[in-house]
């Protein structure tokens, strides 16, 4: 396995508690396709792991299997040593494994704050307590003056930020975002950067982060897993991955 | 926010300009609850003005509008916080409103007539607020049972269940006779319910429903609702918050079926099928399905269309002659001006919104407001 990341500024006390989440021989198959294949990964508190790969490399896919969206037709999914793959999506989210929607994915009609408010509630917090918990989480993704716009008025960009926000609620211990930056500017990237790279320090994650801006996975990745048709291609440093011949070949192309 | 309520009960400026700052914690109290505490006032009034200058055929059209907006008062706790629409609750109402029966008639009539009563109830006679309460109980007893399959489903799928659900109701009280005296009219109910009588209970669900829907399980559901998948992905157990707002609903129709029983004093099976069910969503439709607010204008606005209707069917003379509407001129009036509502806007009269504390003026007003039911 991959070396374990020892200079984490995330080890603080308790929350550097040693715990992975990691997926075993996770196969994932539609019928006749496998969208994903026999695919390890650990991933440990405190890191950043880029997955990247061509449309339909079966990133996506890859995060529903870890999250409880869907269960592996084979292999298993393990947070620590329990086995979780094939338990709800609610109760996967309790237990500290969080993850964010390509589609943003807001509850439209509930205010800002009212959006991360729930992640607060559904896990035993008061009214009270959760709305205090939102706001500091909506002060840090600089949203604080929309707090109380229903979210489905929200512009794109802000929109995924309270994306990421409602997936830190309540501190997971792993945040698994789906290409959070997908269809920004330039300059907008760099912000959603700025956040991303802010996450394992600020709230002891590891962090699971899909995309397709090569800007933003170089920039804010320490570790690459690089998928191409359910398979892995390759793994390894961000530099590393870039010099692969087979990654070349398949996903950077021309480049 | 701004929006018109009844011209009789518009006792509020609809500007802001006059503010009135809460300064007393009862104040505070008051604008916190303002929605229930604003309908209770307009009921309040529209129930007296009725009651001591209406005749009696107005007054017993009063109560039957009362329990119907009582049915949608609890129709908008399921409806407006899961989003699933429902037509299966007026099977609870018949639930509620046999449950009753079997409580209060007389132990005469129910050994003649529903003979397949156990010895107990066959037996004993109860109060009649013990009657609507545990009705109310056993309504959401059926709805746990029936809820924790039907709350599995999402979208139409769980709509369409939830209609299986009032037919399968509906076919198996007809055919109930022992208990239910199957196609035949049962009677013997003690009449209790009044326009007074059915206040305090549409006062007390109006605020239940209100904290229901502002409390972390009503949040839950809301996010359910606007998106399933996301909410999951929030840690939400949506089955669970489904189930809990479909019990609460039951209850509060299964009670409001108990009270119609006791309003009529007879029962027949043929009263709780589609045309309640859907004169009861229209109201919660016209109003706004995600507000208590819109639960309970719509329900004032469409009863008064119908009366209006009703009379214009009797009709009226001009002279010599008699105009009036032709036979049925009330539902085809009533359906065109629903559609006419709904065209112009699409989210009910009230917007899905709640008609909250018009006097704001203050800061903490406004945080008050913010929380959008």
């Amino acid at each position: 396995m991959l070396k374990r990341k020892t200079d984490s500024r995330a080890a603080q006390g308790h929350r550097d508690d040693g715990l992975t989440l990691q997926a075993v021989d996770v196969t994932v198959r539609f019928g006749g396709l496998t969208a994903v294949d026999t695919v390890n990964e650990t991933l440990h508190r405190g890191e950043i792991l880029g997955v990247i790969g061509p449309n339909g490399a079966g990133k996506t896919t890859f995060v529903n299997a870890l999250t409880g969206f869907q269960e592996p037709t084979s292999g298993q999914v393990k947070l620590g040593q329990k086995v979780i793959s094939g338990l709800s999506p609610h109760w996967i989210r309790r237990h500290g494994v969080s993850r964010s929607f390509q589609a943003g994915r807001l509850f439209r009609d509930l205010p800002v704050s009212e959006n991360v408010e729930v992640a607060g509630v559904s896990m035993g917090l008061s009214r009270r307590r959760a709305h205090r918990h939102a706001m500091e989480l909506i002060e840090w993704i600089g949203l604080k003056e929309k707090a109380r716009q229903p979210a489905g008025v929200l512009p794109y960009t802000d929109e995924r930020r309270v994306g990421i926000a409602r997936a830190l609620a309540m501190q997971p211990a792993f945040v698994l975002l789906d290409e959070p930056a997908a269809g920004m500017s330039d300059l907008e990237c760099d912000d959603i950067m700025r956040l991303v790279k802010e996450i394992p320090e600020r709230f002891g994650c590891g962090v699971l982060l899909i995309e397709h801006n090569m800007r933003v996975i170089m920039g804010v990745c320490e570790r690459i897993h690089v998928l191409d048709s359910g398979k892995t291609l390759s793994r390894g440093t961000p530099a590393e991955v870039q010099k692969d011949p087979a990654v070349i070949q398949a996903y950077l192309g021309h480049g | 926010m701004a929006m018109t309520t009844e011209g009789n009960s518009a006792q509020r400026p609809t500007s802001s300009r006059f503010t009135i700052e809460a300064k007393s914690p009862f104040m505070l109290q008051v604008r916190a609850w303002w929605p229930p505490v604003l309908w209770s006032i307009v009921l309040l009034i529209i129930v007296a003005i009725i009651m001591l200058a209406g005749g009696p055929v107005l007054q017993k059209t009063l109560t039957d509008a009362l329990i119907k907006l009582l049915v949608v008062v609890g129709l908008y706790v399921f409806i407006g916080n899961s989003g699933i629409l429902s037509f299966g609750h007026i099977g609870f109402m018949m639930i509620g409103a046999y449950g009753a029966a079997w409580m209060t008639c007389c132990p005469r009539t129910k050994k003649l007539f529903i003979p397949g009563l156990p010895e107990y109830l066959q037996t004993h006679q109860f109060p009649f607020l013990v009657s609507v309460v545990v009705s109310g109980l056993l309504a959401a007893v059926v709805a746990l049972i029936s809820g924790s399959v039907l709350m599995r489903l999402s979208g139409i799928a769980a709509s369409i269940g939830t209609f299986a659900f009032l037919m399968v109701m509906y076919s198996f009280y007809l055919r109930w006779d022992p208990w239910t005296r199957g196609a035949s009219t049962m009677t013997g109910l003690p009449v209790e319910t009044n326009s007074w009588v059915m206040l305090p209970f549409i006062v007390v669900v109006m605020f239940g429903a209100f904290l229901y829907a502002r409390s972390r399980y009503g949040l839950s559901a809301k996010a359910s609702r606007d998106d399933e998948v996301a909410s999951k992905a929030a840690g939400v157990n949506v089955v669970g918050q489904r189930l809990l707002s479909f019990v609460i609903s039951a209850f509060i129709v299964g009670m409001a079926g108990a009270l119609f029983g006791h309003f009529l004093g007879i029962l027949t099976v043929d009263s709780f099928g589609l045309p309640l069910t859907f004169i009861t969503l229209s109201m919660l439709v016209v109003g706004g399905m995600q507000s208590l607010s819109g639960a309970v204008l719509g329900s004032i606005v469409i009863s008064a269309l119908f009366e209006a209707l009703r009379q214009l069917e009797v009709g009226f003379n001009v002279g010599e002659s008699v105009i009036a509407l032709p036979g049925g001129g009330r539902e085809v009036g009533i359906g065109i001006l629903m559609l006419i509502i709904l065209i112009f806007r699409r989210n009910g009269l009230t917007a899905n919104q709640e008609i909250y504390w018009p006097f704001r003026g203050d800061a903490a007003a406004k945080t008050a407001m913010s929380r959008k039911s």
